[in-house]
């Protein structure tokens, strides 16, 4: 019976990221690289990958030495984590994904002071086991990732008309204000009241029930 | 006291493994890195040195340097400092190593990397000149580190749309000083100016606003190089 239980925690914890606390539609946590860097699918996708394998090694290292960090100078402890894996990605992408590293730049060594793995650090891994907290830094990584690719995808389309550089329609029907900031804002207006709608739907179907 | 001293101590710690950590990480990538930028370097040169209007290169296929042996073998000039010529006033420098290739019609062609200061930082401009009778003239440019530039914004400086701007700059345009449009308030465009690009480029004004909506650092720190380079040339390659 505890198992079955820990079972459904542990897939909740997993899942929460998703859709029912998105860090991007549903908690609003790191706007700034979300906006700058969903201008096409390619960079929306690296980006959200690289935020999620930041997101992952933070929570289960964090968790690891939760014990051994005396509260108060938590906060430095974790920011020097967080800070030494975004430059491990960082070095690794330079390394390995080129043309993505230089694309990205300046958000790479950003991806430190994305609220996401700050607060996930301080909300979750500073209070659970390494299991969990892995889990919780996946699902968060993937809703983060999919939310990115969502707008990076939506971004490109109506833009340049094309989809990781496949062409979908004629560039001429595209709308440059996309690839601008003001796009960004409608874009991730619309999905967020989207997302919204979602969970309201879902709460007054369980209300009902 | 004593609880300060733990706390001290276990923030010792930490930063040990994290130094380890990342000098491991350093040490594994550092090759790769190396081969990265040796890579985007080498594609850029190929690049520069290619005709943009017929799509043929200038220099013999074989001439072409395609490993760290053979490109040091064009090395023209270079510098211990790690900087041949700068320019302070418009924050424009051209990096060691300069090189020297031989066009198919014998002509020097010289390929320089350079920086200019974008929006973040550095932004590393390769570019290739080709001496001509009446002054060198700007083949094309490639764009290889521009990592500290907006992503949507700055960061397009790349893109070939708006990289074809620079290209063929004739000695006039640099004699004239080189400038993004909107310095030399050519802002906003006029209708028709698309057919008037190359007009603009001999009076030095490279049109970027149209194609970099929303981004004048990153094109004026790549002027600023192109600049640095136009004068180094001139001093050096007499």
């Amino acid at each position: 019976m505890s198992d079955d239980k820990s079972k459904i925690s542990s897939l909740n914890v997993l899942t929460a990221g998703f859709i029912r606390q998105n860090p991007t539609f549903s908690q609003v946590l790191g706007l700034c690289p979300t906006l700058a860097t969903s201008t096409n699918a390619e960079n929306a996708l690296g980006m959200g990958l690289a935020t999620a394998g930041v997101l992952v090694l933070s929570n289960i290292f964090i968790s690891m030495i939760r014990k051994l960090i005396p509260d108060v100078i938590r906060i430095p402890a974790y920011i020097s984590v967080i800070a030494s894996f975004v430059t491990i990605v960082n070095l690794l992408m330079h390394g390995y994904t080129y043309q993505l590293w230089t694309n990205l730049g300046l958000y790479i060594p950003l991806i430190v002071v994305n609220c996401i793995i700050m607060g996930r650090a301080e909300a979750f891994a500073s209070k659970n086991g390494i299991l969990k907290s892995f889990l919780d830094g996946l699902g968060m990584g993937l809703g983060f990732t999919g939310a990115i690719l969502l707008l990076g995808i939506t971004r490109e389309l109506f833009s340049v008309g094309t989809i990781f550089g496949l062409r979908i329609w004629p560039k001429t029907y595209g709308m440059f204000v996309m690839m601008l900031p003001p796009g960004a804002f409608l874009v991730i207006g619309f999905y967020m009241a989207f997302f919204k709608h979602v969970t309201n739907v879902r709460k007054n179907k369980k209300v009902k029930g | 006291m004593l609880k300060h001293l733990k706390m001290a101590l276990i923030l010792t710690m930490l930063m040990i493994v994290i130094a380890v950590a990342l000098d491991s990480v350093y040490i594994l990538t550092k090759k790769p890195i190396a081969k990265s930028d040796l890579n985007a370097k080498l594609s850029a040169i190929k690049s520069v040195l290619t005709d943009p209007n017929t799509g043929k290169l200038l220099i013999k296929e074989s001439e072409i340097p395609t490993s760290l042996k053979q490109l040091d073998s064009k090395v023209w000039k270079s510098d211990s400092s790690g900087v041949l010529y700068k320019d302070d006033k418009v924050k424009g420098y051209v990096l060691s190593p300069a090189y020297k290739f031989t066009t198919k019609d014998g002509k020097n062609a010289y390929v320089l990397v350079g920086y200019g200061i974008g929006f973040g930082g550095r932004v590393i401009t390769v570019a290739a000149f080709v001496r001509k009778d009446d002054g060198f003239y700007e083949n094309a440019i490639r764009v290889i580190d521009y990592s500290n530039e907006t992503p949507g914004l700055g960061a397009q400086i790349n893109d070939l749309k708006v990289r074809k701007r620079f290209y063929s700059i004739p000695n006039s345009g640099f004699e004239s000083g080189l400038k993004v449009n909107k310095d030399a308030n050519l802002y906003p465009l006029k209708n028709g100016y698309l057919s008037k690009l190359n007009s603009y480029k001999s009076k030095g004004i490279v049109v970027t606003s149209d194609v970099m909506t929303g981004a004048t650092i990153t094109p004026r720190a790549v002027v600023s190089t192109l600049n640095a380079m136009y004068a180094f040339l001139k001093k050096e390659a007499k």
